[in-house]
C-alpha cells in the first residue's frame, strides 16, 4: 500500500518537474513576442507623441502584455527616484529585477540591456532606429526560441514522467 | 514699496528650498553634493549654475561670479575648482530633459529647456543643421541653468493706467523694452492680475488667451503653467504667435489675447483679426522708445492702423523694470510725466 503511495508520488513529482520545464520553454517566444508588442508601444509613444519617458513608461506598463508590464513599471518607477540616475541606468536595473521571474535567458537580457544605453538619449529619429534594430533582434530570438520550444517542450514533458517510471522501476 | 521689500525678503527665504526642489534634481550626483555643501547664503545668491565640458564649474551670484573647490568652499581660483567630467555633462543633459531627449527636439532647437518650476536651461554645442536650419544641437558642451525667481508686484504700479478707471475696460496695450529691462516679467504680472483681478482698483478678473511662443511668459512644464499667470488664463506653449492667436480666438472665446514679441508679418494680421472679434490685445516688442519701433515695418503699420491705446516704455535709468513712460496713443500724451 505504502509503496504504491510512494510510486503515485514519485511519478508526480518527476512529471511535474519536467511539464515545469517545458513550460519555460514554452513560455520564452511568448514573452519575446510580447516584448516586441511592448516596443512598438513605446515606439509610439516616443515617436509620435513624444511623451517623456517617465509618462512613456507607465502607458506602456498600462497597455502591454501583464506577463511582462512588471519591467516598464520597474523602469518608471526608477525614474521616479531622483537620485539621478541616466535612462541607461535605470533600465539596466529594472530589466535585473524583472529578469529573475521570467522565462527569458541571458541573452536576451543582453538585448534588453544593449536597448537601454540609448533610450532617451538622441532625437527622434535616432531613436526610432534604436528602437526598429532591438525589434528586430527580439524578433529573431522569439522565431528561434518557437523553433525551440516546438522541439524542447514534448521532450521535457515526456521525459519528466519517464525518468519517474524509470525511478519507480529501480526503486522496486 | 514696503510690499516690494517684503516679496523680496519671502522669496530670498524659500531660495534654498527652490534649488532644492528643483535644481538639484537635475544635477549629477558630484555637483549636486558639492552644492549641498555649500552655505546657506551664497546659495541664495545664486542665479546661473554654468557647466561647461573640462571648465570649471561656476556659480554666478548676484554679484560676481564663484568657482567651487571639490570639497563644496566657495574659490576665485580656477586651478582650486572643480571641473566639470565629461561625465557630468552627458548625465546633466539626460536630467534636465527627464531622460527624455526625444521630447524636447523644439526646445532645443531654440536653445533652451525649461524644467519643472519654470527654471530655463539654456544648451550650446555643436548645431546640426538641415537645410540652412537648425536641426538640434549635438555634443552638447555647455548648459546654463538660469534660477527663475518669481517678483509679484511688479504690474502694481502701470495697471491703473492701463485700465480704464470708469468702465473698468483694459485698453490695448504695448510694452517696449531694450532686453533685459523685466518686460516679460511685467507682462506677466499683468496678465496674473489681469486673469484674477485686481481689487484694488475694482477690476474683476477676465478671461486671458495667452500664446506662450517661447514658454518664457508662463514657464511651461509638460504644458503646465510653472509660474503664476491667473486663475483665467488658457495657455498656448511653444505655439507660433500668430497661429496660436487665431487657435485661442476661435477655440477659447478670451477677452484679451496676451503674447511677446510681436514683429513678424503674420502677427500683424493674428492682431487685426484678434481687433475684429473685440478682444483686447495685450503684447510687447523689442526697443528703446518709440522712433526706434517705427522704423521696423511691421510694427510701423500696426502703430498706424492705430491698434494700441496705451504704450508702455521700460528702460534701466532707475534699476532693471523702470517705467520710463505710459503713453496715451489715443491723444499721444504721457500720463505718468
Amino acid at each position: 500500500m505504502f509503496k504504491l503511495i510512494g510510486v503515485c508520488l514519485t511519478l508526480t513529482a518527476c512529471g511535474y518537474i519536467g511539464l515545469t520545464w517545458a513550460r519555460i520553454y514554452e513560455k520564452r517566444p511568448q514573452q519575446l513576442t510580447a516584448l516586441e508588442g511592448a516596443l512598438q508601444l513605446l515606439e509610439t509613444e516616443i515617436i509620435y507623441t513624444a511623451t517623456p519617458l517617465q509618462e512613456a513608461m507607465k502607458h506602456v506598463s498600462q497597455r502591454c502584455d501583464p506577463d511582462i508590464s512588471e519591467l516598464f513599471r520597474n523602469m518608471a518607477a526608477e525614474l521616479e527616484k531622483t537620485e539621478g540616475a541616466t535612462a541607461g541606468e535605470a533600465w539596466e536595473r529594472a530589466a535585473d529585477d524583472f529578469y529573475s521571474g521570467t522565462a527569458l535567458n541571458q541573452r536576451d537580457l543582453h538585448i534588453l540591456k544593449r536597448f537601454g544605453a540609448s533610450l532617451g538619449v538622441s532625437d527622434r529619429e535616432d531613436q526610432a532606429k534604436h528602437l526598429e534594430m532591438t525589434r528586430s533582434q527580439l524578433r529573431l530570438a522569439s522565431t528561434q526560441a518557437e523553433t525551440l520550444s516546438r522541439k524542447n517542450s514534448t521532450i521535457f514533458k515526456y521525459m519528466g514522467f519517464l525518468s519517474g517510471l524509470f525511478l519507480v522501476l529501480v526503486l522496486y | 514699496m514696503v510690499g516690494n521689500m517684503v516679496k523680496n525678503k519671502c522669496s530670498k527665504e524659500t531660495m534654498v528650498s527652490i534649488i532644492s526642489r528643483d535644481i538639484l534634481p537635475v544635477l549629477p550626483g558630484k555637483i549636486r553634493e558639492l552644492l549641498t555643501e555649500l552655505p546657506g547664503e551664497a546659495l541664495d545668491q545664486i542665479e546661473e549654475i554654468r557647466l561647461r565640458q573640462k571648465k570649471p564649474l561656476l556659480l554666478a551670484l548676484t554679484r560676481e561670479d564663484t568657482m567651487v573647490t571639490p570639497l563644496g568652499q566657495l574659490t576665485g581660483v580656477p586651478e582650486f575648482s572643480y571641473v566639470v567630467s565629461e561625465n557630468d555633462m552627458a548625465r546633466a543633459i539626460q536630467l534636465v530633459s527627464g531622460c527624455s531627449i526625444y521630447a524636447f527636439e523644439e526646445e532645443i532647437k531654440n536653445g533652451f529647456i525649461t524644467i519643472r518650476g519654470g527654471h530655463r536651461v539654456g544648451i550650446s554645442g555643436k548645431a546640426v543643421l538641415d537645410r540652412g536650419r537648425v536641426k538640434t544641437i549635438k555634443n552638447i558642451t555647455g548648459l546654463n541653468i538660469r534660477i527663475a525667481r518669481e517678483v509679484t508686484g511688479t504690474a502694481d504700479r502701470v495697471l491703473p493706467y492701463i485700465i480704464d478707471p470708469v468702465s473698468k475696460e483694459f485698453h490695448h496695450t504695448l510694452i517696449i523694452s531694450p532686453p533685459r529691462c523685466g518686460k516679460t516679467t511685467l507682462i506677466r504680472d499683468i496678465i496674473r492680475q489681469l486673469s484674477s483681478g485686481v481689487p484694488a482698483i475694482g477690476f474683476r478678473g477676465c478671461t486671458v488667451g495667452l500664446v506662450d511662443e517661447r514658454s518664457e511668459i508662463a514657464g511651461c512644464f509638460n504644458g503646465e503653467p510653472q509660474k503664476d499667470v491667473g486663475i483665467r488664463t488658457d495657455v498656448l506653449d511653444g505655439c507660433p504667435k500668430a497661429e496660436g492667436m487665431m487657435m485661442l480666438i476661435r477655440a477659447m472665446g478670451p477677452q484679451i489675447i496676451a503674447t511677446d514679441e510681436i514683429g513678424k508679418q503674420e502677427d500683424a494680421a493674428a492682431l487685426e483679426e484678434a481687433l475684429n472679434a473685440g478682444i483686447k490685445v495685450l503684447t510687447t516688442a523689442h526697443g528703446a522708445d518709440r522712433e526706434e519701433i517705427v522704423q521696423r515695418p511691421v510694427l510701423r503699420y500696426i502703430m498706424e492702423q492705430r491698434i494700441f491705446e496705451r504704450l508702455i516704455i521700460l528702460g534701466r535709468s532707475r534699476g532693471i523694470g523702470t517705467v520710463e513712460d505710459i503713453v496715451n496713443l489715443r491723444d499721444n500724451k504721457s500720463l505718468v510725466r
